[in-house]
C-alpha cells in the first residue's frame, strides 16, 4: 500500500483550503493550487490569500500555526508541475461537472502514475465525474467527501467507483483515517451520499412539521434536539449556522438528482409555506448568523443584548422564551420512547419528524450504504447526532416502530421487514452485532489498533470501580483508568482510585493507561465541593484534600510500571495535572491543555505547578540561568494559558518530547496501550527532580512584572494578589539559587499558595462565577 | 399570679454592648437610632406591654374571641387597649418613614415586639400582620397602592393579614384554588375559602387589607401559576377611608389551645374585588420576601414566651420554701429553704435563662442583618446580609419557638403543682408557645428548607455568613487567655457543625432523604453552635465591661457564668446530635408505611 507523503489540494475556496489546512496539521506538506484571478498582480493571489486568512480565522483551521507554512501555494497555470510528486491530489472545485473535469485532466497530465486523486464534491456522482476521463486516472480516483470545518468535524464519506484499484481505497482510506483522524465512512455513489441525503430530509421534514404543528422555533429546537441526542442549536438554530440562503439551493439540488420515487421528492412542496418563508427571509436578508440573523437574532442596544426569535406566522422578532413542554420533561427520565408517544404538541411534532426520518434511513440500506451502521456512524460523525437514527429505531423498540407505521399506514421499510420484530443491534457476549438487509447479524470487529473503551467494558466487570472512576483491564497486561464523574471532574473518588491504580502491578498488571470515550478527559478538580467546603470553613479538610491528590499523583509518578496518560477534549487543571504525573502522554490531536487555576483564583495546588517549573528547568537547549524558565511557568500559569490543540500544548511544555499525537479519536487509547508496552521492558521510574530557584530576588522581578500589567490595566488588583502566590511557588519562597528543592518541598509551596488564596472572599466569588456560568470572573 | 417586667437591661446589652448599632448611624435607616433614643423607646415599648398588653393577657386567654354574624368581637378591653397601643405609635414603629412609618430599625421593633409578645401574645399578632402585610405592600406594590393602604396601616387604624391556607392546602401552595378572574377595569373578582387565617376578622380597626394569594384564570398550575392580590374588607371610598363592603366575609372563627385572643378566621371571598400586588404568577415570590420577616417575627414569640415563663419561674423558685439545700440549709431561720437552692431547680431555670438571653442575641443579631440586607448602602454588603438572613431565618424560626416551649414547660415545672393549675397562669404560656412551633411553617418545614434550599444555595455561600465569622472568633479566641477554655468548647462543637454540613451537603446530592432524616437534628445543631458563638461573643464583651471597671458587675459576672452554663452544659447536645446525623435515615425508615 503506497504511502502518502505529500498531498495537493486543488482549489483554495474555504473547503480546499481548510482541508491543505488540515493536511498540514497532519504534518504532511501540501501544495495548494487556485486559478489566477483575472488581472491580478500576484498569481498565487487566492491561495496565499486563503492562507493568510486561515491563520486569523476562528475556530482555527490549524492545530498550530507553523504548519502553514507546509502549504505551498501556487496557481493553476504555472504550478501543475508541484503536482508531480504528490501522492494525492484532492480537488475541491466549484460543483460544476466541466470545471471539475477541466481540472482533472490538468492534474493527470502533471501526476505521476499511481498517485491518487479524489473529489470532495457533494453532489456530483463519481460516474459523472469520470465520464470521459481515461481509464487510469478512474482507476485511481474516488471521492473523499470532507464535511465542514474539515478540522472539526470527524465524518469523512469515502465512495470508490467501480474501476478504483483497491489499493487506492485501501491507500487513501488509511490516510485518512489514521493521519487525518476522520470517521471514514464507506458510501455509494448516490445523490447526497450519506449524511446529507438524510441531513437535507431530516431538516426539510423538521422545519415544515414545525410550520404545520404551530411550534415556535425555539419549541421545535427543544424538541428535535437534546431529547433525540441532536445538539441543542436543534433545527431552526442549526439552519441558522449553516445559512438560510443555502437551504433551497440544497434542496433544489437533491429534487434534481434524486429519483422522483424519494420520500424526499414526494414529500417536497414547492407551493408549501416552508419554500415561501425561506425564500422571504432570504430577501429580507435574514440568512442566518452570518447575516444579520435567522430564526434568531442577538439584538444589540449599546452594552445590552437580547436574543431574539423570528415568530414563523408574523415574521416579527420577540425575546426568546425557555419553552416547557411536559413531552421533553417526559423524555429525561423515561426516554425517546416516551417523547414520542407524548400527547402534548411537542410529542406529536417528535413523533412526526422521527417517525418519517427514522423510516426514511431504515430505507437507505443497502442502496445508499453497505451496512446499517455505516448510517448511523455518519449521522452521529456528521450531524453530531449522539444515536444514529438507526439505533434511535431500537431505543423506539424496532417492532413497535414498525407496528406504528404499518397501524399509520404507511410504508414499512424492507429493513424493519427483514428484522421481523428483532433489534437493528444486538450483543452476544462481548460482541456487538447488526443486522443486514437480508436479516441476518454479523459481528463487527473492533480493530486492536483502533477501539473504544466500551469494546472492552462490554460483558465485563472493572477490575475494581467507585462512584467517580474505574479500572478497568484493556488487555495484554495493560490496566486502564477510566473517569466517569460529571465532566469527568477529578473528586474524593478519583483521587481513591488512581491512589488504587499506583497500585495495579500487586494485581499483575505491567503498565497503566489513563482515559476513556468521553468527550473531556477532565475539567478540573470538583471545585464545588472546594468552595462547599470553603464556605463551611474547612480549611483542614481542604489542606488534607489538597495533600491527597499530591500523594496520589505522586504514587502514580513513582509506581514500579509506566503509566501512559490518553487525553481528549478538555484537560484542565487537574485534569492536566494528572496528565503531567504520566511517563507518558498520547494525546488525542484535539486536546485543550492547561493549568487554569487562576482563573478561579487559585494556584495548580496537585503538583502541576511543581510539574510545569520542573519541566521547564528539565529542557533542553532552554536559555541559561534560573530566570526565564520561571518567568515562562509564571506566565503561562498566571495567564491561565489552555492550548487549543496537543501541538500547541508542546509550545507551552504542558507536553514534551516525551509525549505522542493521535490524530484520530478512536486510536487515542489503543496508541497509549502500545506506548505504554514500549515502555515496560526495562523500565524505571523517573528519578526525582531538584531544581534551584532564586527565592525573593526572583519574586521582586516577577511582581515588577505584574505590577507593570495591572498599571497598564490589563490585570485586576486581585489578579496581582493571585499572581503574588503563584510568583511563591515558582520562586521558590524563602530560598536562592545556591540551595536545591526537591519535590515535597515545590509540593508545600504550592499548598501554601493555595490555602492562603482560597481564604479570600474573591478567589471564592471567582469559583462561584466560574461554576454558575462556566466562565472566568474578572475581579 | 404571673408577673411581667420589660428586660430593658438586657435589650440594651445586646443592642448597644454586643452588636453596637450605634456605630451604623452613617445608614440612613440608623439615623433616628441614637443610644439615648432607643433607649426611650424600649422604655415606653417595656412600660405599655407592662402596663397596656400585660393586664389583658390572662383575661383574653379565658375570655377568648365571640363571632356572631360573621362578626368577631375581640376579648374584653382589647380595643380600648389597641386605641392606646396606636395612638402611642406602635404599630409602625418600622415602616416606611416616606408613607407615614416611623422609620425605625427592624431590630428595634423586634425588641419592643418581644416585650409584647411576653406580655400578650394574643394582642401582639393583630399589629404583626399588619405590618406584615405593610411590608408586602411596600416592597411589591405601585406608588398609589403603597399611598392608598400604608399611612393607615402604619398607624394602625387598618388592619392587615396574609391569606394562604386553604382547607386542601397547607404547606403545600401548589395546589391552591382560589380563583381571580380579569376583569376589564384591571381589577380582579376572588373567589374562594381560605382557612387559619389570623386577625382575618375583628373589631379593633375600621378596614382590614387582606392579602390573598389565588389563581388567574388559566394560570399555569403549581406555584408558577400563584399570583398575590390586595382585597380590603372596605374598598377605598372617594375621600381615602373606607367605602362600600367588600364580598369578604369571616365564616367562623377556631376554638384554639392558645393565643385565645387573637381571632383565627375562615374568610369566605365571593367574587371580592381585587387589585393585584405585584407581578402576574409572581404571588409565591413575593411571599417568599416576606417570609423572613414574618418568621423572624414568629421565632420572637417564642423568645418573648420563655422570657415570661423564666421570669416567674425564677421568682417563684425564690419565694417556695421547701425541703432543704442537699449540702446544708442556707434558711436554718426558716422552715425550709426556697427551692432554688436545688441543683436540678438550678438547672432548670440556668436553661431557661441561658436560652432566653442567648435567644435575644440571635434574634437581634438576625433582626439586624435584615436592616442590613435593606439599608445597607454597599451592594455586596447587602447581598451578605441577605444570604446571611436567609439561611438563619428557618434556625431563628424553629429553634426560638422549639426552645420557647420547652422553656415555658420549664417555667411550669418549677412551679410543682401550682403549675398546672390554672389559676397559677404559667400553663397559658406553654399553650401559647405549643403553636408557635407549627404556624408560619411547621418546624420540620424549617429544618428542610434548611438543609435543602438554604444549605446547598450557591454551593454553600450563605454558611460564609455564619461559618466563617465563628472560625475566626474561634481563632482570635484561642489565643486570648481568658476566652480560651470557652473557644476551645465552641471550637469542638463547631467542628461537628462542620462535619454535619459536609454529610447533609453531600448526602443532599446523592439521596435527599438522608439529609432529610437528619433535618431537624441537624437545625438544633446548628442553633446551639451560632448562640454558642453569640454567647462567646457576649463572654467577651462582659468580660470587657467588668475589664475596664463598672458599678453593673453582678449584671456582667452573671452573663459570664450564664455564658459558661450555656457551652458547658448546652452546647455538648452537639455531640450526640451528630451521632444522630451521621446514622442517616435507615434507623427511622425501617418499617413500611403499613406497618404503622
Amino acid at each position: 500500500m503506497p504511502d502518502i507523503g505529500k498531498a495537493a489540494v486543488i482549489g483554495a475556496g474555504q473547503m480546499g483550503s481548510a482541508i491543505a489546512a488540515h493536511v498540514a496539521s497532519a504534518g504532511v506538506p501540501v501544495v495548494l493550487l487556485d486559478i489566477v484571478p483575472e488581472g491580478a498582480d500576484n498569481r498565487n493571489e487566492l491561495a496565499e490569500g486563503a492562507i493568510a486568512a486561515m491563520l486569523k480565522a476562528t475556530p482555527a483551521p490549524f492545530m498550530h500555526r507553523s504548519s502553514a507554512r507546509l502549504i505551498t501555494p501556487g496557481n493553476l497555470e504555472d504550478d501543475t508541475g508541484l503536482l508531480s510528486d504528490a501522492d494525492w491530489i484532492c480537488e475541491a472545485v466549484v460543483e460544476d461537472l466541466d470545471v471539475k473535469q477541466k481540472v482533472y485532466r490538468a492534474a493527470d497530465s502533471a501526476r505521476k502514475a499511481g498517485s491518487i486523486v479524489t473529489s470532495n464534491t457533494s453532489t456530483i456522482p463519481l460516474s459523472r465525474l469520470v465520464e470521459g476521463m481515461p481509464e487510469p486516472f478512474a482507476s485511481d480516483f474516488a471521492i473523499t467527501h470532507f464535511f465542514n470545518p474539515p478540522r472539526y468535524m470527524r465524518l469523512l464519506e469515502f465512495v470508490p467507483g467501480p474501476n478504483t484499484r483497491s489499493e487506492v481505497s485501501d491507500s487513501i482510506r488509511e490516510f485518512c483515517d489514521v493521519r487525518l483522524g476522520k470517521e471514514v465512512v464507506r458510501a455509494k455513489d448516490t445523490p447526497g451520499f450519506i449524511g446529507n441525503r438524510i441531513g437535507i430530509y431530516w431538516s426539510y421534514v423538521a422545519m415544515s412539521e414545525a410550520i404545520a404543528l404551530g411550534l415556535t422555533v425555539e419549541e421545535a429546537d427543544a424538541v428535535v434536539g437534546p431529547p433525540m441526542g441532536i445538539p441543542k442549536t436543534g433545527i431552526f438554530g442549526l439552519v441558522d449556522l449553516t445559512g438560510i440562503d443555502l437551504a433551497p439551493k440544497v434542496n433544489a439540488t437533491m429534487l434534481a438528482m434524486l429519483p422522483p420515487e424519494d420520500a424526499f421528492c414526494r414529500e417536497f412542496d414547492t407551493e408549501g409555506p416552508l419554500v415561501s418563508l425561506l425564500s422571504d427571509m432570504v430577501a429580507d436578508g435574514y440568512i442566518g448568523r452570518k447575516g444579520k440573523g435567522g430564526f434568531y437574532r442577538m439584538l444589540r442596544d449599546g452594552t445590552a443584548r437580547e436574543l431574539q426569535a423570528r415568530d414563523i406566522e408574523t415574521g416579527e422578532y420577540r425575546a426568546v422564551s425557555k419553552p416547557r413542554l411536559d413531552s421533553v420533561e417526559a423524555t429525561k427520565d423515561s426516554g425517546l420512547r416516551a417523547l414520542v408517544e407524548h400527547p402534548d404538541k411537542g410529542g406529536r411534532y417528535a413523533w412526526h419528524v422521527l417517525s418519517r426520518v427514522l423510516a426514511y434511513a431504515a430505507s437507505l440500506v443497502p442502496d445508499v450504504a453497505e451496512a446499517i451502521s455505516d448510517i448511523d456512524r455518519a449521522m452521529t460523525s456528521g450531524y453530531g447526532w449522539k444515536f444514529g437514527p438507526l439505533e434511535m429505531i431500537d431505543q423506539l423498540g424496532c417492532d413497535w416502530f414498525a407496528d406504528q407505521l404499518k397501524a399509520e399506514g404507511r410504508e414499512i421499510p424492507p429493513l424493519l421487514d427483514a428484522a421481523a420484530g428483532r433489534p437493528l443491534y444486538r450483543q452476544v457476549k462481548r460482541d456487538v452485532q447488526q443486522l443486514s438487509p437480508e436479516g441476518e447479524y454479523g459481528t463487527f470487529e473492533a480493530s486492536p489498533d483502533a477501539w473504544r473503551l466500551a469494546d472492552m467494558k462490554r460483558n465485563r466487570e472493572p477490575i475494581t470501580r467507585n462512584g467517580s472512576a474505574s479500572l478497568w483491564d484493556v488487555g495484554d497486561g495493560v490496566a486502564c483508568l477510566e473517569f466517569h464523574t460529571k465532566m469527568n471532574a477529578i473528586d474524593d473518588g478519583t483521587i481513591d482510585m488512581v491512589r488504587e491504580a499506583a497500585t495495579i502491578h500487586e494485581r499483575g498488571y505491567k503498565a497503566l493507561i489513563i482515559g476513556h470515550d468521553g468527550d473531556d478527559f477532565s475539567v478540573g478538580a470538583n471545585v464545588g465541593i472546594a468552595l462547599f467546603a470553603a464556605n463551611a470553613a474547612m480549611w483542614a479538610l481542604i489542606e488534607r484534600k489538597l495533600s491527597e491528590g499530591q500523594q496520589a499523583f505522586l504514587a502514580l509518578k513513582y509506581a514500579p510500571f509506566p503509566v501512559v496518560g490518553a487525553p481528549a477534549g478538555m484537560a484542565l487543571g487537574g485534569g492536566c495535572e494528572i496528565m503531567m504525573h504520566c511517563d507518558a502522554v498520547q494525546a488525542h490531536a484535539e486536546t485543550y491543555i492547561g493549568l487554569v487555576e487562576t482563573g478561579v483564583g487559585l494556584v495548580p495546588g496537585w503538583g502541576g505547578t511543581k510539574e510545569l517549573i520542573t519541566r521547564t528547568f528539565a529542557r533542553k537547549g532552554r536559555p541559561g540561568g534560573p530566570m526565564p524558565p520561571v518567568l515562562d511557568t509564571f506566565e503561562t500559569i498566571s495567564l491561565a494559558k489552555v492550548s487549543g490543540s496537543a501541538r500547541e500544548a508542546l509550545d507551552l511544555h504542558y507536553l514534551g518530547p516525551q509525549d505522542g499525537i493521535t490524530m484520530n479519536r478512536c486510536r487515542v487509547l489503543a496508541d497509549a496501550k502500545a506506548r505504554a508496552l514500549s515502555l515496560v521492558e526495562g523500565y524505571e521510574p523517573p528519578p526525582s527532580p531538584e531544581i534551584s530557584l532564586p527565592g525573593p530576588s526572583g519574586r521582586a522581578t516577577l511582581t515588577l512584572v505584574v505590577d507593570d500589567v495591572v498599571r497598564r490595566g490589563k490585570a485586576t488588583a486581585y489578579d496581582r494578589v493571585v499572581a503574588g502566590a503563584l510568583a511563591d511557588v515558582v520562586t521558590g519562597g524563602e530560598t536562592d539559587v545556591t540551595r536545591s528543592l526537591d519535590e515535597h518541598r515545590l509540593l508545600a509551596l504550592e499548598r501554601k499558595a493555595f490555602m492562603a488564596l482560597i481564604r479570600r472572599t474573591k478567589t471564592l466569588d471567582r469559583i462561584e462565577h466560574m461554576l454558575d456560568t462556566g466562565k472566568p470572573l474578572r475581579n | 399570679m404571673t408577673a411581667y417586667h420589660a428586660p430593658l437591661r438586657d435589650h440594651r446589652f445586646v443592642l448597644h454592648e454586643l452588636l453596637q448599632v450605634e456605630r451604623y448611624r452613617n445608614i440612613p435607616a440608623f439615623a433616628d437610632a441614637a443610644r439615648e433614643t432607643v433607649d426611650s423607646v424600649l422604655e415606653e415599648g417595656g412600660r405599655m406591654a407592662e402596663e397596656v398588653l400585660f393586664p389583658l393577657n390572662r383575661s383574653g386567654d379565658e375570655e377568648g374571641c365571640h363571632f356572631e354574624d360573621g362578626v368577631v368581637t375581640t376579648p374584653h378591653g382589647f380595643k380600648d387597649a389597641y386605641r392606646t397601643y396606636r395612638e402611642a405609635g406602635w404599630v409602625g414603629l418600622e415602616g416606611n418613614p416616606e408613607h407615614g412609618g416611623a422609620g425605625l430599625p427592624q431590630i428595634v421593633a423586634t425588641s419592643v415586639g418581644e416585650m409584647a409578645g411576653s406580655a400578650n401574645l394574643s394582642f401582639e399578632t393583630y399589629a404583626g400582620l399588619t405590618m406584615g402585610a405593610a411590608h408586602t405592600i411596600d416592597t411589591h406594590g405601585d406608588d398609589a397602592q403603597r399611598e392608598t393602604y400604608l399611612p393607615k396601616m402604619f398607624t394602625g387604624e387598618w388592619g392587615g393579614t396574609m391569606n394562604l391556607t386553604e382547607p386542601h392546602c397547607g404547606t403545600d401552595l401548589g395546589l391552591l384554588r382560589t380563583r381571580a378572574e380579569p376583569r376589564e377595569d384591571g381589577t380582579y373578582r376572588i373567589t374562594g375559602t381560605k382557612i387559619f387565617i389570623s386577625a382575618g376578622e375583628h373589631d379593633l380597626t375600621e378596614n382590614i387589607i387582606h392579602l390573598v394569594l389565588a389563581r388567574i384564570s388559566g394560570a399555569p398550575t403549581g406555584t408558577r401559576g400563584i399570583s398575590l392580590f390586595i382585597v380590603p374588607k372596605f374598598l377605598t371610598g372617594p375621600d381615602g377611608g373606607p367605602g362600600e363592603r367588600n364580598a369578604v366575609t369571616c365564616g367562623s372563627i377556631e376554638q384554639k389551645m392558645g393565643i385565645k385572643a387573637s381571632a383565627t378566621c375562615v374568610m369566605n371571598y365571593d367574587g371580592a374585588t381585587a387589585y393585584l400586588l405585584g407581578e402576574e404568577n409572581r404571588g409565591l415570590r413575593a411571599m417568599f420576601t416576606m417570609m423572613n420577616r414574618a418568621r423572624l417575627g414568629v421565632g420572637v414569640q417564642g423568645l418573648a414566651l420563655g422570657e415570661i415563663a423564666y421570669q416567674n419561674a425564677a421568682a417563684y423558685a425564690k419565694e417556695r420554701l421547701q425541703g432543704r439545700a442537699l449540702s446544708g440549709s442556707t434558711s436554718p431561720g426558716s422552715a425550709a429553704d426556697p427551692i432554688i437552692v436545688h441543683p436540678d431547680v438550678r438547672r432548670m431555670l440556668m436553661t431557661m435563662r441561658a436560652f432566653t438571653e442567648g435567644g435575644r442575641a440571635l434574634a437581634l443579631w438576625t433582626a439586624f442583618a435584615l436592616d442590613m440586607s435593606r439599608h445597607d448602602p454597599d451592594e455586596r454588603a447587602r447581598r451578605d446580609a441577605e444570604d446571611l438572613v436567609s439561611l438563619i431565618t428557618p434556625v431563628v424560626k424553629a429553634y426560638l419557638t422549639d426552645m420557647g416551649f420547652e422553656t415555658a414547660n420549664l417555667g411550669l415545672q418549677v412551679h410543682g403543682g401550682a403549675g398546672y393549675i390554672r389559676e397559677t397562669g404559667v400553663e397559658q404560656f406553654v399553650r401559647d408557645a405549643r403553636i408557635t412551633q407549627i404556624y408560619e411553617g411547621t418546624n420540620g418545614v424549617q429544618a428542610l428548607d434548611l438543609v435543602g434550599r438554604k444549605i446547598p444555595a450557591h454551593y454553600g455561600r450563605a454558611l460564609r455568613q455564619v461559618f466563617h465569622p465563628i472560625d475566626q472568633f474561634i481563632a482570635d479566641a484561642a489565643e486570648d487567655e481568658d476566652l480560651r477554655d470557652m473557644a476551645g468548647l465552641l471550637g469542638k462543637s463547631f467542628g461537628r457543625l462542620q462535619l454535619a454540613t459536609a454529610w447533609i451537603g453531600e448526602q443532599g446530592l446523592k439521596d435527599p432523604e438522608q439529609a432529610g432524616g437528619g433535618s431537624r437534628d441537624y437545625l438544633r445543631l446548628f442553633a446551639l453552635v451560632v448562640v454558642g458563638y453569640l454567647w462567646a461573643r457576649m463572654a467577651q464583651t462582659a468580660r470587657d465591661a467588668l475589664g475596664r471597671g463598672t458599678d453593673e458587675r453582678a449584671f456582667y459576672e452573671a452573663k459570664l457564668a450564664t455564658a459558661n452554663f450555656f457551652l458547658t452544659r448546652m452546647l455538648p447536645d452537639t455531640s450526640s446530635l451528630l451521632s444522630k446525623i451521621m446514622s442517616g435515615k435507615d434507623a427511622m425508615m425501617a418499617l413500611e408505611a403499613e406497618q404503622f
